[in-house]
């Protein structure tokens, strides 16, 4: 029986997308994660959605070399 | 010692083929939620997040927690198409729904 989790076992050293709650996102290397989907990244670009004035969306990013998510927040994974 | 292992293995076994005589398993709708899923594992399915935002694509494996992971995705937001993509993996803790599509 295929677990979902394998599918992340299969993402290790690539590339991924990760979206939090609180729009945010990261993109970055996964290095590592547990049963909770608390993951380490590396290389790691957090971009931050809100809305403007104008009420258009706007992105804020960060840039980090090495960070740990914690689980609890995560929405979705992909590549 | 080892042999020991062997005689137990065809045991686990035949309590998975077998139906089960115990009265709390043959309850109707007992285990209605792991049917459901293995009905719908490989086919085409809706899962509903708390956010509202849905994401339609072919089932492809479900835990414990709830964790889904889906082929071919399509993320829908207010019955629009957002965006496509190939393989995801959906927190648990997210999930409202899984439906049939």
């Amino acid at each position: 029986m295929p677990q979902p989790l394998d599918m992340v076992r299969a993402l290790l050293s690539e590339e991924i997308l990760v979206k939090l709650r609180n729009n945010r996102e990261l993109r970055g290397t996964l290095h590592g994660y547990d049963e909770h989907c608390n993951m380490v990244l590396g290389d790691v670009e957090e971009t931050v959605f809100s809305f403007d004035d104008n009420n258009q969306i706007q992105k804020q990013t960060a840039r980090s070399d090495m960070l740990l998510v914690r689980g609890d927040t995560v929405i979705l994974i992909r590549q | 010692m080892a042999e020991e292992h062997a005689v137990a293995e065809p045991v686990v076994e035949d309590i998975g083929e077998s139906k089960s005589e115990s009265p709390v398993e043959e309850a109707p709708g007992n285990n209605a939620a792991s049917e459901f899923i293995a009905e719908l594992t490989g086919k085409e399915v809706i899962v509903k997040l708390t956010s509202s935002i849905e994401y339609h694509g072919l089932l492809q494996a479900v835990d414990g927690f709830m964790n889904i992971t889906l082929q071919n995705t399509r993320e829908v937001y207010d019955g629009k198409l957002v965006s496509e993509f190939g393989d995801v993996f959906l927190r648990g803790s997210m999930v409202a729904y899984i439906a049939a599509a």
